[in-house]
């Protein structure tokens, strides 16, 4: 309501005086939607860190009480305190705490991943798994086994690079029909790809039994008996993202105003471009690494983050990474409390949270474009 | 929103019952075959017919190939025999009892996912809007997995899965409000909704003993290989209604592809007529899923083969089923013999063949 009334007042002075130069030049910086946005009562990043902090530190919590096993949570949380029995304080330490670590890895990541994403393609359905980038990252992984590449430190590269070449074509797929304006149609050329390269998959697995033993439980997803040693691994690329993505902050908020304006600050938008593109494909290959393909998780969490605090990709990108931790250890919680002696895949149950909010999104009366 | 119009040319009139006006024309307009009965004469587009002959040759073709080709060898001569129950019993009971089956199951679901698709793009007036992907495939396989898994007990796979196309259906067209008014949007809620029946599925499959789900599993990825008796004999029906039920609608269907305006002007009960073809086209969907499993890409691909060949006149809802059986019997044979001693479910082939076909109808630059 604020800014409705502001503007049309910042019009007044600027066709009133003609010496208000700044006001002026303020117009167009108000009609743009950035701007309006941070006025129209959106929540301030620091008012909603805290909350979004504290409620991921309660999943964390609620990972390491809740399990399939026969640990119950009163036990696990006297394992915690140091006291148990022996068994208690294995199941806490040596199963859940690993378990929840990487969680936690792996829902920053995805979430940052599917933030940066939506920012590049201008497209808020642009999520890695939705649009095959996953689904590249599980193909290459599965073409390794088949060659015979063992190296658990080369899953990682090997899926970065899968996410890579999932992710340039699907935006190249963008650029070649111009498909800007139609936000939808790139999900369908992801929806479309990423079929392709799942039935891929399984033929490679259908092919080669002994990788089908090794990645059957990896490709549909899940955090169960993934060791610390994987994470590892992850590491160094990770930090690599870490640090391009802090450079890229700014001009990819720059990039949101607009081509012309980006380059007009001092920007390259083909190179932040090419930058976030590598950025996504490392931190989404990695997660895939690490956790299997795991959809939904890069739409939901940047979608309620930009809900929450406006759409400012330095803001999204802060408040993602609670707010992935919060889903991905959710969702794992479920799949390990629904059928008690066994476990869910993890996709099945971020499929569940996300798809209505991709239905949402959809539903939405005006597509917001990025 | 640009949306992927259906067909290049606006043409109309494939079935011309008596000429009303008393200057009926001469003699046949340009590509197109005129007979006359007394009062009744009927007017054919040579393309479509052709087409639909080629089909059928090359349907026929294929389908002595998939009773000869296999793991066990047979000749020409001897399999035309043991169709009949002539010859070596051994080849008698491979024809009879294995490939035969087999080959009417590929063809029937083959025609009515070909067919459901043909009626599903017609009505939502875009090309992509085939029943797979807005989500009518995962909700009937959703459903039909519940009734192996147990969950549903006792009701029949073809009953069920046809109560999840329908309730996929509702949701698909419930959540984006309306046919094909939203363009694409109505195509991404779908996928939605897909997305969530996909992971119900996999979540009955987590819930049940290894036995049961690799029983259901053929089902999750599309397969001739897990044919249940009763739901063939129910696709079989389904198909022997539901085929000349959609040729008698394909006139009316012609008549859709213009604005609702000139459809209701010329006559046409355009709600009703849609609602028919929304519930012919789901329910065909379900008969196939209850037999295959969600082979969806046979209802994009099948289509479009039949659109080329008729040269996109009229909508070419025989030459569809033709195509969509030729497509599901070559597919299933490539999967049986390609990688001989492995069987590829016929899913996954359909699945490698088609993305990128669908791929490409998405890229390639538009008229």
């Amino acid at each position: 309501m604020q800014a409705d009334e502001m503007i049309p007042r910042s019009h007044v002075s600027a066709m009133s005086s003609s010496s208000a130069m700044p006001s002026s030049s303020a117009v167009p910086m108000a009609d743009s939607a950035p701007a309006t946005r941070k006025v129209t009562g959106r929540l301030a990043l620091w008012k909603v860190m805290p909350l979004a902090c504290a409620i991921a530190l309660l999943t964390c919590l609620a990972s390491l009480l809740w399990g399939a096993g026969q640990v119950g949570p009163m036990q696990a949380l006297k394992a915690l305190m140091g006291q148990g029995s022996e068994e208690a304080r294995f199941v806490v330490y040596e199963l859940r705490a690993p378990r929840t670590l990487i969680g936690i890895v792996v829902g920053m990541m995805l979430a940052c991943g599917g933030a940066l994403m939506q920012v590049v393609a201008r497209n808020p359905l642009a999520e890695p798994g939705l649009l095959g980038v996953s689904a590249g990252a599980s193909f290459a992984v599965a073409v390794a086994l088949l060659l015979g590449i063992e190296a658990a430190g080369m899953h990682v590269i090997v899926a970065q690079s899968g996410a890579l070449l999932g992710c340039l074509f699907v935006m190249s797929t963008v650029r070649v029909r111009g498909a800007r304006q139609d936000p939808v149609r790139l999900v369908l050329a992801g929806a479309a790809l990423s079929s392709l390269l799942v039935a891929l998959t399984s033929l490679v697995l259908l092919i080669d039994q002994r990788a089908a033993d090794e990645i059957r439980f990896w490709v549909v997803g899940s955090l169960a008996g993934r060791s610390l040693s994987a994470l590892y691994h992850c590491l160094p690329s990770l930090l690599l993202a870490v640090v391009l993505t802090l450079w890229l902050a700014r001009p990819l908020a720059a990039l949101v105003l607009g081509e012309q304006v980006a380059s007009g600050l001092g920007h390259r938008p083909e190179r932040v471009r090419q930058i976030t593109i590598l950025v996504v494909a490392l931190l989404v290959g990695a997660a895939t690494a690490l956790a299997g393909p795991v959809a939904f998780v890069g739409l939901a969490v940047p979608y309620v983050a930009r809900a929450l605090c406006g759409a400012d990709i330095r803001r999204t990108l802060w408040l993602c990474l609670p707010l992935g931790v919060t889903m991905l250890l959710t969702a794992d919680v479920i799949s390990r409390l629904v059928v008690p002696p066994s476990e869910l895949p993890l996709g099945v149950l971020t499929t569940l949270l996300g798809a209505p909010v991709l239905i949402a999104v959809v539903r939405a009366r005006r597509l917001p474009t990025l | 929103m640009p949306e992927t119009k259906l067909y290049r040319s606006p043409t109309f009139c494939s079935a011309v019952s008596t000429p009303t006006s008393p200057l009926s024309i001469a003699s046949a307009p340009a590509g197109t075959l005129w007979w006359r009965w007394g009062a009744v004469s009927l007017l054919v587009y040579r393309a479509p017919l052709l087409a639909a002959c080629g089909l059928l040759a090359a349907l026929l073709m294929s389908s002595l190939a998939s009773l000869t080709l296999g793991s066990a060898g047979l000749d020409l001569l001897d399999a035309l025999k043991a169709i009949f129950g002539i010859g070596e019993f051994m080849h008698v009971f491979v024809v009879q009892e294995l490939r035969l089956p087999r080959l009417l199951a590929g063809m029937g679901t083959g025609a009515a996912f070909a067919l459901a698709g043909c009626l599903m793009q017609t009505l939502a007036g875009n090309r992509l809007a085939t029943p797979g992907i807005i989500g009518i495939d995962n909700g009937a396989t959703a459903f039909a997995v519940a009734s192996v898994v147990g969950l549903g007990a006792s009701i029949a796979p073809p009953a069920m899965a046809l109560s999840g196309a329908v309730v996929a259906m509702a949701l698909a067209f419930g959540l984006s409000g309306g046919i094909g008014t939203r363009g694409y949007r109505f195509l991404v809620a779908g996928i939605g909704v897909g997305a969530l029946f996909g992971a119900g599925t996999q979540l009955m499959l987590a819930r049940v003993s290894i036995d049961v789900a690799n029983n259901a599993y053929p089902w999750t990825v599309g397969s001739l290989n897990a044919r249940d008796a009763n739901s063939v004999i129910w696709l079989g029906i389904a198909m022997l209604i539901g085929l000349p039920l959609a040729l008698w609608l394909g006139r009316g269907l012609n008549t859709l592809r213009f604005t609702d305006r000139v459809a209701t002007g010329l006559g046409l009960p355009v709600a009703r007529m849609r609602l028919m073809i929304l519930w012919l086209s789901v329910v065909l969907t379900a008969a196939a899923v209850a037999v295959a499993g969600p082979v969806g890409m046979v209802a994009l691909v099948g289509p479009e083969i039949a659109r080329y060949l008729s040269r996109h006149k009229g909508v070419p809802l025989l030459a569809s089923a033709l195509a969509g059986a030729l497509v599901m019997v070559l597919a299933d044979l490539a999967g049986r013999t390609l990688l001989s001693p492995l069987e590829v479910p016929v899913g996954i082939v359909m699945a490698v063949v088609g993305s990128p076909y669908l791929l490409w109808i998405l890229l390639r630059s538009p008229r």
